[in-house]
Formats: C-alpha cells, structure tokens, sequence
C-alpha cells in the first residue's frame, strides 16, 4: 500500500508532463492497465487471510478510482486545450465589412405616385390608366377644346398624324372612363401615366413627364369636397401643418377652375426663396368639370356633377427634394436613383 | 395686362395699397405678376440751367450752374453734349440714388467741384426702347424750379402687372380691370366719356365690305392734324402699359385701345389713295408692306383693308407702310373695326405678326365699344392734336343690340359651390359685377357686351363663387360609400418591381420617344410597326420605343463610362407599335452583382434567367427556353422563353460587338412581355395536404451528346410518367475528362412518392431502369454508374 501511495505522486507529476492523449494512454495502461501498478498490487491480495482481503481489496479500489478521476480530468482538460487551439485558428477580423444584400431602389415617381395611389385608394377611389397614343377626340374634342382652340396648336404636341398624337394630359382617361360608365355610374378615379408635350428639355422643361389627374362625377360633389380633398394631397405630400390656397383661373374642361397653392414648407409661409417670397408653392391645377365635358362623355349635367384636378408628379418630387433639374428622373443615374431607397418615400407625414 | 395706378384710380377710386389691390385680384380675379414703381428714381428735381460753360480741362464736359430753387445754384459738371444755358433739366442731388445704383456725392472732375449730376431718361430707369433719346432730358420750360421732376413727368406711378388667363378679353382693357377692380373692392366706377365736336364737310369716305370675317367697321375723317409729341400724362401711361409714345395721333390710338380693349388704326388720310375702304378676304400669295417695313404674303384666310385696289393694312394686325401717320401728316382717317377672332389668331401666328391689337381681335372685343372708342379717340384728338372732325361717321355693324339673359338656380349654385349662399346675398354678388339680376331662387342675370365669356349658368357660378372667394369655402371630402382598390393587375405589378428591387435591379423610368435605331434594336417579335412623330425635335427622340432595353442598355452606358461598372436596372413600361401598347418588362445587369471582398459573385446568364423564372412564378406559369439568334445577342447565350407557341420573353447575353459599341464588357439583359402574360396568367395551385410516406431520391447521371438541350432530358423524363413519379431536377453538368469530346453528362435527381403507401426499393428501381432505357434508348445516351 505504501508503494501505490508513492506511485500516485509520481502519477501526479506525469500527467502534468502529459502533452496528448497517446501520452496519456501509454500512462494510463501503466498505472490501471492489466500490468499496471494497481493489477500488480491485486497480485498480493492472494497472500492475505480471508479476513484481511475486503479491507485490502477496498483500499485498492479506492486508490483506483482516485487515479481514474486524476486522469478523466486531465483528458478533459486535453481536450479542451485542442479546441482552445483550433479556435485560436479561427480568428477572424470583426471589423471588416458584412456583405451587401444587394437592394434595388424605387423610382422616386413611382414612390410618390404610390403614396398619392395609396392615399386616394384610402378615400375610395380606383387607379385607371389607359393609352398614351390617343385620338385628338378623346385629348382635346371631348374636353372642350374644339379644333380651333389655340390649345390644339401643332407645335405644342407630338402627332403622329392628323389626328392621333402622344396624350399631353391623362385627362383622356377620364374621358374613356365615363364613356365606359356609360353615363349611369358615379365616377371616382384617379390616372396616373406618361404625358407628352412637345418642349425641348431644360432644368425645368421635359418633354415626357409623369402626370396624376383625379375625377369624381356623381350628384353631390361640390367644390368644397374638391377643396378637402386637395387639402389632404396636400398634407400628405408637404406634412399635416400644410395650408391650401385657391386661386381663380382657367382651364377648357372645368368651371369655376382654380390653381392651388401650398404653404410652402421650407418657411412656413413666412417666405423665402423657393416660395419667392410669397410664402406659397403652386402645385396643380383643378375645378368643378365643365358641363360640355360632361355632355360629351354622357353624362347629364342638369344630374351630374363633379371636381376634377391634376398634377405634375416631377414637380412635387423636385418641391419635397429640393431637386433642382427635372433631367435627372430620366437620366436614371444610379446616385440618384439610390437616394431616395425608402418606400415611405422619404416624404413627411 | 399691365395695369396703372394713377390710370385705374381714376375709374374707381381704390382705398388700399397697390400691393393689397394685388392680393385681392389673386384671391378673386387674376394672378398678378408683379408691383412695381414706374419709375424708381426718388428725390430728383428740376433745376433751371443758368451757365453753361466747357470745361477747362476737358473737351467733352461742360461746366453748369443750376438754380435748385435753393439758395445758390448748384455747380454741376455734365457730360452730355446737348447740355445747354437756359434749359429745364432734371438735377439728381448729392444724397439720391438713381435706379441703377449710383448715389451723389459730392466730386471733383477734372479740378472743378460737380455737386449731382443732370440726368438722362435712361438714368431715371426708363429703358430705351420707351424713348430713344439721347443725352440728357430737357423739360419744358413752365416746369417749377425746385419741383419734383418726376411728378411733373406724372412716372410716380405704380405698375401692377396682372397675367390673364384665355378667357378673360375683358381684362385687357383699363375699364375691364377698372370693372373687376370695383367688383372686388367694392368701390364706385365712372368710365371715361366722349364729346365730338363736328364740323363740316362731311366725312366723304365710302365703306364696302364683303368678307363676313370683319364683323363691323366704323371711320371718322379729320383734318388740321397737328402731329407732335404727346404730353407726358399720355406717355407715361403708354409706358406704364409698355408700349412705346411714337406722336400724338398714335400715342392716343394706343391710349384708347388700352382704355376700352378696342383697337384702332389711324391712316394718313392723304396718302390712303382713296376715299373709299372696302374689307375683303386676301387672294392667296398677295403681298403686303406692313408699317414695320416687311413684305408679307397673305393667304385667303386673311383680312384686309383696301383702298379698292390695293390693300392698306392687314385686318386686325398691322397697318400698311404706305398709309402710316407721319410727321407730315394733317388729315386722318381714324379706323374703328372688330373681326373675326379665329381669322385674326391664325394671321398674325402664321405671320408670326402678334401685336396688342391682334392679341385683343383673337380673344373678343366687346361690340359695344366698337363706335364709343372711336368716339373716344378722336375727342382726344381734338384735345391734343387740334384735329378738326368732319361730319358724321361712316361704317357697317352686325351686332344687334339685344339683351342677353341667363338663368342662375341658387340650388344649383349652392350645390356646386358646397354653400348655403342666399338670394340676397348672390344678388350682391353680382351688383359688385356689375351684372344686374332679378328674381329670388332662379334669377335673372343680364349679360353685358363687355363679358362675352359669360354665356353659361356655370359661368355664373364661377363668377359668384370667386368673387364670395374660395378660400371661404369649407373644406369636406366627397360622400363616398364606395371602395377602393388596385386591380390585380396593378397590384402584381407593384409586387413584380418590389421583386426585382429584392433582387438588386434599381428601377429607371426612360424617354419613350427614341432613335429609330434604338426601338428596333432589341425588338426580338417583330409584330408591331414603328409609330413615328410627325414633327420630332430631334432624331434621338424621333419614334415610340418597341423595347425597353434600347434605353436600358444605353443606361448602362452612362454607368461604364462614369466609372460605375457594377450596376442592374429594370423598368417596366410599354412597347408601342401602331398595333397597339404592350407593357413590358425589362431588366439589365452588368459586372458583378456582389463585390464583398470574401464573397464575389458576377451577373450570368443564369442569374438573369433565374430572375425571369421568378417573376413568372408570380404568374403560375413556366416557360421553355429556346436559343435565340438574333443580332444584338450572343449567338450562343440567349434565349427566347415560350409558354406554348408564344414568345412571353427573352433572356440572353448582349453581343460582345454591341457590348463594345455601348462601351460595356458583358452585358446582360431579359425582356418580359407582360401583355402577354396577362393573358395567360394561372390562378395559384391549390393546397395540398402533406404526404406521410417517405419520398425516395434518386440520382442518374446520363452521357448524351453535347448539344442536346437539358430540358429535353428532363421533358422526356417527365413525359414518362413513371407511376409515383414527383419530380426531375438537374442537379450538375460535367464536360472533360473521361469523356468523349462532344459528350457531356448530366446528373438528374428523380424522386418519387406515393401518398398511398411507402415506396418499396425494388419498385423504385424498376422505375429508374425503365427511365434509364428510355432515355438511352431517346438520346442514344449511356448511363455513368
């Protein structure tokens, strides 16, 4: 007994010398292997009396079981050591940049014609397009703008021929709308689509833009629902405290018809530059729709009623933004078009 | 229509500030443009020349003293040349800033001490073109020492310049603004009256007419004309106005035109060749000398004024050179007439001849001025150009003197505006118009000449509603009981774009007007014809687009050569083709999608395609790739996608000769015509319980030739219809080494499953050794164990 006492101090001091587990196994099979210290202490078992051997045989075994304890911790802490060092391995550099998912931008048009889609989809009405290659019938006849309105001078427009030409307005939306209506139903619509006019292009000139038009006809509507209806596109766009101001003006296919001006949101009304000074940003155009209009599409004036308005979607992208060329929504530079990546818009609330 | 103060003041007496008179007519009348002084000069007087001397040390300047009305004259060094002893100047003190900036001080010129300066009508802010003079102003002599020269020259007046919209004629007169003014404000109006005094001979001239495009002509002979300046009250109101003093006799023309709205012309009645004016239509090509000096050749649909043989002025437009009043002229033939509005607009724009009588023909005048401005002018002419006025008035009207009335329902009125306005209250409304009505709750409103725009109860409403003023209205929202919504139409396209954003295209909208070149290049159908602009401004944008990647790759372009190799757009848009719009779809890619420095992954042809497919699945639809040849496309990376016999899209790699020309590398593009997925679209496949017996996998690898398409392997394998047959899907491709050259192998990942029972090994591989013979035996393939 005295012998194992000593061995395990030497057990001790091996293990710690012990570098992997080969080691460890080779000094395993010595100290708890079928030769080893304790199977050779067993061997003086058989020269003790019946009565001596339980007391012998525990001792053993409890020196044994210490030994296995000593090393199941050191293969323990082996194993540990190897992990340690493979991790070590694994060092990577945090600070480096993660991947870019790679996101698409939408247009900053189609962003604003969604959020104003969206808003009058709220209100209840429905989004109706229709072609862009249109009839002077449905673009100027049916709007009161007979063939001799100064309007319908060839130089202001892209014909194709006599009587076909790129739409200068989405109005002939309206008017293939009603006629599918056929005269009965109310309409609430609103047409947003490209519209054609035959300028040459500047910061401030296009000869393709983007145009969103409203029309409601039914038996009621009055000039005081078009006014809290603009009123709200206004405050969606421009922000809640936003005010409107309605001017009289003129235009063939509504009476009375007005221009509709913004408090501008850059001073509050108070006036700056990009109001002029005047504390007010135009920003379309609208009225209550002219009988003969309504007469063309088939509906009875002495019934029917309504307010119709448009506006010019560049134009309020380039008042929300600041933008200062109307080109840049069609030179489609990815600088541009990635910084407006939001689907809110980026416009106020 | 820029509008004088002092002038409107005269016609009704306006108790507020030019600028608040401004927003009042913006609130209920026009836009107003601006308010501006006349004349912005301040503090300048009138000085009386006493000495006039050279300058000792300069040739040019002269040496002046000049009574102020102070208690010495002041010493003034002047370098005008028509400087001069005795004359009435206008002095600019020591302190005044002039209109361009200059302020006096006191100076030494060339050792003699200036004390202002004598000022020029340039340097007083008026633009040449008002005057023409040279050097300094000389006033007249009554002008008070000491007074303000200004004044004396009645420029303390305020422009207040009001844009009009079309259908307002009315306002392009003073009385018009005076009229809108005082329906605005509220305040009284007086017009302005005439008192001819005749004499004898009679008026000898005879007038013919025989063109129903001239609606009436009136003329006054007069004789003893006086041409001389006009006096500075007149002047300084044709400035106000913006048009330029010439003499007398045309200054009040002009005076009485901005006064009434009605033009007039004056010829010299010696040099008119004739007594008799006959008005017919122009034979084509007949040329005409207007006053401006240019030869004009007419066409048919022109107006004018003959002497009965040659034509002395274009009806409405301008008048002839050789009739014009001159410096010599002393009798008159004063010309009062209104024609055809339409006739007169396409006149003076295809003579490209717009002035501000033809600019008032083309809108209306009102017929009942025609003979009171005539009357008016030539009482001013016997004021202020001693014109002597012969007997009677000779001339032709159509207009009948009848009274015009409307009906205005107060219901209607109310239910358009969204008011509960009274009678009473829109009589009032109305009274400020001027525009007398009866009756309570349909009144009777009469229609003046004036207001030739009004002819329709909806014109009433606007006028009531503007004048009671917008910006009072209430603010509602329409009583909708409907719902709104986008179609599925239109909510499939919002989802197709947010998918290719997911996927890293950024959306462009392009220019649909293109080159030729440009709409034909990508157009792969060949089913629609080109739509051409009868006028295009340039040939880059000449013709409708047939395909978006025209513009798209063009796009691409401007990123390559901005240093901006990486990039991927999409737009979604319409081919335009005389058939008929298409929408379409399109997207282009090129350089590598990312660029991390542990992860790089370049845009391919499968990427590309892979996209395609998915925007499909929105559809619920597949389709079949085929080669493609085409010569904007890679022969040999493109294909065309098919659903049955139609062509729904391409997808391919750009030429590399065309990649070049668009100074790109590679370039990758995909086109989906969605019109006609829209017509095929399939509704969503039905749920499906999921299966509880085990699916079975298996791989074969088949050896065929080269240049048999995958899918045809997959097809047939499909086509097969093995019983629990799921699926086939390629799993990998291999070319080289062992196999033959012209060989190539593909794996193919078969599984199957019966929901009924779980699928015994032994069936499955009778199912793979029938697939195998098949496919062997289809494309003469052998099977890699």
């Amino acid at each position: 007994m005295e012998a194992l006492k000593q061995y395990e101090t030497q057990l001790l001091e091996a293990l710690q010398k012990v570098e992997n587990e080969t080691q460890l196994n080779d000094l395993k099979a010595q100290y708890l292997g079928k030769k080893g210290y304790i199977a050779q202490a067993m061997q003086g078992m058989k020269d003790l009396s019946p009565e001596e051997r339980p007391a012998f045989g525990q001792a053993i075994n409890a020196v044994k079981e210490s030994w296995q304890t000593h090393f199941d911790s050191r293969q323990k802490a082996l194993v540990e050591d190897v992990l340690n060092a493979r991790l070590q391995q694994e060092w990577i550099d945090v600070s480096l940049p993660g991947r870019s998912l790679p996101r698409g931008s939408k247009h900053l048009l189609t962003q604003i014609i969604e959020r104003i889609e969206d808003l009058f989809i709220g209100m209840g009405y429905e989004i109706k397009e229709g072609p862009e290659v249109e009839s002077d019938l449905f673009n100027f006849e049916k709007l009161n703008l007979p063939a001799d309105h100064p309007a319908r001078d060839m130089q202001d427009s892209f014909y194709i021929d006599e009587h076909t030409l790129l739409r200068t307005h989405t109005s002939p939306v309206q008017v293939r709308t009603m006629l599918a209506y056929g005269g009965k139903r109310p309409v609430r619509i609103i047409c947003p689509g490209k519209v054609y006019r035959r300028d040459d292009d500047d910061a401030t000139h296009s000869h393709q833009f983007m145009q969103i038009e409203g029309l409601v006809v039914d038996h009621t509507t009055s000039m005081s629902d078009l006014k809290g209806t603009l009123l709200a596109v206004a405050k969606a766009m421009f922000g809640s405290e936003r005010k409107i101001r309605l001017r009289p003006s003129y235009f063939p296919f509504t009476e009375p018809s007005v221009e509709v001006d913004v408090s501008c949101s850059h001073c509050d009304g108070q006036g700056c530059s990009v109001c002029k000074h005047t504390g007010w940003i135009e920003i379309l155009g609208a009225g209550m729709v002219h009988d003969n209009v309504l007469k063309e599409a088939g509906y009875d004036p002495s019934v029917y009623q309504g307010f119709a308005f448009g506006l010019g979607v560049e134009r309020i992208a380039m008042l929300a933004y600041g933008i200062e060329d109307i080109r840049h929504f069609y030179t489609n530079d990815r600088r541009f078009l990635r910084q407006f990546n939001d689907d809110q818009g980026g416009l106020s609330e | 229509m820029r509008v004088s103060w002092k002038w409107l003041n005269e016609m009704t007496p306006l108790t507020l500030e030019p600028t608040e008179l401004a927003h009042t007519l913006l609130e209920h009348a026009q836009e107003v443009a601006s308010v501006e002084p006349l004349c912005s000069a301040q503090g300048l007087i009138i000085g009386h020349v006493l000495t006039c001397e050279p300058h000792p040390q300069a040739d040019k300047l002269s040496v002046t003293s000049v009574d102020v009305g102070l208690s010495s004259p002041l010493s003034i060094v002047c370098g005008a040349p028509n400087v001069a002893r005795g004359q009435k100047v206008i002095v600019a003190p020591i302190g005044v800033t002039l209109p361009g900036g200059m302020t006096m001080e006191k100076v030494v010129l060339r050792g003699v001490p200036s004390e202002g300066m004598i000022c020029s009508l340039e340097e007083l802010g008026l633009e040449k073109k008002y005057h023409g003079e040279e050097g300094i102003h000389v006033l007249p002599d009554d002008a008070p020492i000491g007074g303000d020269a200004i004044a004396i020259m009645h420029l303390d007046d305020t422009v207040i310049d009001v844009e009009l919209t079309p259908n307002r004629a009315d306002l392009m007169s003073m009385m018009g603004m005076a009229y809108e003014s005082a329906a605005c404000c509220e305040t009284p109006l007086t017009t302005p009256t005439h008192d001819v005094q005749e004499s004898e001979p009679s008026n000898p001239f005879q007038i013919t007419c025989d063109t129903p495009l001239c609606e009436a002509y009136y003329g006054r002979m007069m004789h003893g004309v006086v041409i001389q300046e006009s006096p500075w009250w007149l002047k300084s109101r044709l400035i106000a106005a913006g048009i330029r003093p010439i003499n007398n006799v045309v200054d009040i023309t002009n005076y009485v035109m901005l006064e009434t709205g009605q033009p007039l012309h004056a010829f010299d009645a010696d040099r008119f060749g004739s007594q008799h004016v006959h008005v017919r239509q122009a034979q084509e090509k007949e040329t005409f000398v207007t006053l401006d000096g240019h030869k004009r050749v007419l066409s048919a649909r022109d107006i004018v004024i003959t002497n009965g043989t040659h034509p002395v002025a274009l009806g409405g437009v301008m008048g002839g050179l050789d009739s014009e009043v001159t410096a010599q002229t002393t009798a008159l033939f004063l010309e009062s007439a209104r024609f055809d509005p339409v006739t007169i607009r396409k006149t003076a724009r295809r003579l490209d001849l717009r002035s501000e009588s033809s600019n008032r023909f083309e809108r209306g005048v009102d017929p009942n001025r025609t003979l009171y401005a005539l009357e008016r002018a030539t009482t001013l002419l016997q004021h202020y150009a001693s014109a002597q006025v012969m007997h009677g008035v000779v001339g032709m009207d159509t207009f009948k003197a009848e009274e015009h009335r409307l009906t205005l329902r107060l219901e209607r009125l109310n239910r358009v505006l969204g008011t509960t306005l009274s009678s009473q209250t829109v009589r009032d409304l109305l009274d400020r118009l001027r525009l007398s009505s009866t009756g309570d709750t349909e009144l009777e409103v009469i229609l003046p000449s004036r207001r030739l725009d009004l002819t329709t109860e909806q014109d009433l409403i606007e006028e009531v509603g503007r004048l009671y003023g917008y910006n009072r209205l209430p603010a509602t929202l329409p009583a909708f009981s409907a719902q709104g919504g986008l179609t599925e139409k239109q909510r499939l396209y919002r989802r197709l774009k947010t998918r290719l954003n997911q996927c890293g295209f950024d959306e462009t909208i392009h220019y649909a007007l293109v080159s030729e070149a440009q709409s034909q290049r990508f157009d792969v159908l060949k089913d629609k014809s080109l739509i051409r602009l009868a006028h295009p401004l340039s040939s880059e944008h000449e013709v409708l687009t047939l395909s978006l990647l025209g513009p798209l790759c063009e796009t691409l372009a401007y990123h390559t050569h901005r240093q901006m190799p990486h990039a991927a757009f999409f737009e979604l848009g319409k081919r335009y083709g005389q058939e008929g719009e298409e929408d379409v779809l399109a997207f282009v890619a090129m350089g590598q999608r990312e660029q991390h420095f542990n992860h790089k992954e370049a845009f391919d042809f499968y990427f590309m395609k892979g996209v395609f497919e998915d925007l499909l699945s929105f559809y619920h639809l597949k389709a079949d790739a085929e080669p493609l040849a085409h010569e904007s496309f890679h022969p040999h990376q493109a294909a065309q996608m098919k659903i049955g016999d139609q062509i729904v899209g391409v997808v391919g790699v750009l030429h590399p000769r065309l990649a070049r020309a668009y100074d790109g590398d590679v370039m990758m593009v995909a086109e989906l015509y969605l019109g006609r997925l829209n017509a095929l679209k399939e509704p969503s496949a039905p749920y499906q319980v999921l299966t509880k017996t085990p699916t079975v996998t298996r791989d074969v690898a088949v050896i065929i030739d080269r240049n048999t398409l995958a899918q045809a392997v997959v097809d047939e394998t499909i086509a097969l219809a093995l019983p629990a047959f799921m699926s086939a899907d390629i799993i990998d491709v291999y070319e080289g080494k062992p196999l033959e050259a012209g060989e190539r192998s593909l794996t193919l990942r078969v599984r199957f499953n019966d929901p009924a029972k779980t699928l015994e090994t032994q069936t499955v591989d009778t199912h793979m050794e029938a697939l195998q013979a098949h496919l062997k035996a289809t494309f003469k393939a052998r099977i890699r164990d």
